[in-house]
């Protein structure tokens, strides 16, 4: 949800998502031109600095939202460097970390992290719709569009089900113990199910109450100023890579 | 052109899971007219509505728009649907797209309308509406009545000359009752045949030119809406009597007839006002 109002409440919210769109594009090609861990820090900073400084997303709400990726990918880099050893006398299985492993691991990891800065960038300044018809113009298949549109309304009107129901289930004491708790937890899950299949039956005939044979069509939002913007983006988006590939 | 814009002719349904949910209907829907129907939860006025906008096909009967029998190719199914257009009781299951002006574009981008013509119409509609300043919204973040001003909006740019409304006020603050009421009368005004799913019998004998009354999927009766609205058995199915007939009829029991007045009171505001013109006249 925090993503999501970012998105829809940030200082480049009327920016074009074609400008955004490549300047994150940028970003992420940045991260695998560059040829050492301190290019793709580099990286990483300049796109967090635009999401937080250009695209105005308050530092906290930053931090907070890229707190789960981050320890994916603490957990990751962590266990690249630890590797499991069968062929200790003793004990049978040992843990061992590679030294020599670490300069690839630290390249590996840095990279990642810019990579994901670069996502959130667009993810936190550029709303889910205007993604979609950027994918659009990419030529995305259509297909995989209309799912990932379904998907995301349906994830609000689900959340807004789940909450609905365990509401309900509290006001008659369902999640008292854990015993209970866990049976509440199967009449949620059962009953979701059911909703599931209602409400997509009825968002079907909804879509067939207006005329459609298939394919979702919207019209696409405009953006005032779009050619500067994305001059803008291109030029600085290019200056990173050629940075990255420059710099030692 | 015949006068009667939508007509079902003898039309039963039974759903896959054997519920018989219409039984022998037959209607016809006046070209501009308001219309209600009543009916207890059940009594098949959802089933109907899916009739008129070919969703569903009758099992026996048939159903007509212009006298025309409907045509359910995809062709004849596309143009059915652009001149029907049918607003659901529960906002969320009708509306699937991020933003407010997106949902909007849905039913005319799918007519195959200019792009131009599209944003043209979707302006309009959520002018009409009063969701011109929300239209960049993402609909997960409006308020129940403004979700249910989006649907309407989401039919009115498909510019249809009937449109069906399953139980519009259900869940809808007084404020908001009345203005969805002021959008009704504006699509009225400008000849559209309005056709309105209500448990408010009030809003009902008030709003409408003509009522139907369903009972277990059989028609109970249609016609005059004040007139079918008073009707005793319709009175005893539905449970209730509108309120401001059974005034005047009681006012006129102890010998105040608002009938000097040249018309009936259908409304509370029309009662009030020939009360207090009958108590102006006696002073």
């Amino acid at each position: 949800m925090l993503t999501e109002q970012s998105a829809y409440s940030n200082r480049w919210r009327q920016v074009s998502p074609v400008a955004k769109g490549f300047f994150s594009l940028c970003g992420m090609v940045a991260a695998f031109t560059s040829s050492s861990p301190r290019a793709a820090l580099l990286v990483s900073l300049t796109m967090t600095a635009a999401a937080v400084l250009g695209a105005g997303i308050p530092t906290v709400r930053y931090l907070r939202i890229a707190t789960t990726p981050l320890l994916f990918l603490l957990a990751s880099g962590l266990s690249l460097l630890v590797s499991l050893d069968f062929g200790n006398p003793v004990t049978g299985v040992s843990l061992h970390m590679a030294q020599s492993e670490i300069p690839r691991v630290l390249q590996v990891s840095c990279r990642s992290l810019a990579c994901l800065t670069a996502l959130l960038f667009l993810a936190l300044s550029t709303p889910l719709s205007d993604i979609i018809a950027l994918l659009r113009r990419c030529k995305v298949p259509a297909t995989l569009l209309d799912m990932m549109t379904l998907c995301y309304r349906t994830l609000f009107v689900l959340s807004e089900a789940v909450h609905e129901t365990m509401t309900a289930q509290s006001a008659r004491l369902g999640y008292v113990s854990l015993p209970i708790a866990l049976r509440s937890l199967g009449g949620l899950v059962s009953n979701l199910i059911v909703q599931v299949w209602q409400r997509s039956m009825a968002l079907h005939t909804a879509a067939e109450a207006r005329g459609n044979d298939g394919a979702l069509r919207f019209l696409e939002n405009r953006y005032a100023g779009s050619p500067q913007h994305i001059t803008i983006a291109v030029a600085s988006g290019v200056a990173m890579i050629a940075l990255t590939v420059l710099l030692p | 052109m015949t006068d009667d814009i939508l007509t079902l002719d003898s039309v039963s349904y039974r759903y896959p899971d054997g519920t018989q949910a219409l039984d022998n209907c037959s209607i016809r829907i006046r070209r501009g007219a308001r219309i209600a129907v009543l009916g207890t939860n059940g009594a098949g006025k959802t089933t109907m509505f899916l009739h008129l906008n070919g969703i569903l096909r009758p099992s026996t009967g048939q159903a007509s728009l212009n006298g025309v029998r409907l045509d359910y190719s995809r062709s004849g199914l596309k143009s059915l649907r652009s001149q029907v257009g049918l607003v659901f009781q529960n906002p969320d299951s009708q509306l699937f797209s991020a933003s407010v002006r997106e949902d909007v574009s849905f039913g005319p981008m799918n007519m195959g309308l200019t792009e131009s013509e599209v944003r043209r119409r979707v302006e309009e509609a959520l002018l009409a509406v009063g969701m011109t300043e929300n239209a960049e919204r993402p609909v997960h973040n409006l308020s129940y009545g403004q979700k249910k001003r989006v649907c309407i909006a989401g039919v009115l740019a498909m510019q249809p000359e009937v449109v069906v409304l399953d139980e519009p006020m259900a869940g809808l603050d007084a404020t908001m009752q009345e203005e969805l009421t002021a959008i009704l009368d504006l699509l009225h005004k400008s000849g559209m045949t309005i056709i309105i799913a209500t448990h408010d019998l009030d809003f009902a004998y008030g709003w409408a030119d003509e009522a139907i009354v369903l009972q277990s999927g059989r028609l109970l009766a249609s016609g005059n809406a004040t007139e079918i609205l008073t009707q005793e058995n319709v009175c005893k199915v539905l449970g209730a009597k509108p309120l401001v007939a059974e005034i005047n009829r009681q006012l006129s029991l102890i010998g105040i007839d608002l009938r000097d007045i040249d018309y009936m009171p259908r409304t509370k505001r029309e009662l009030l006002q020939a009360i207090s013109a009958q108590t102006r006249q006696e002073n």
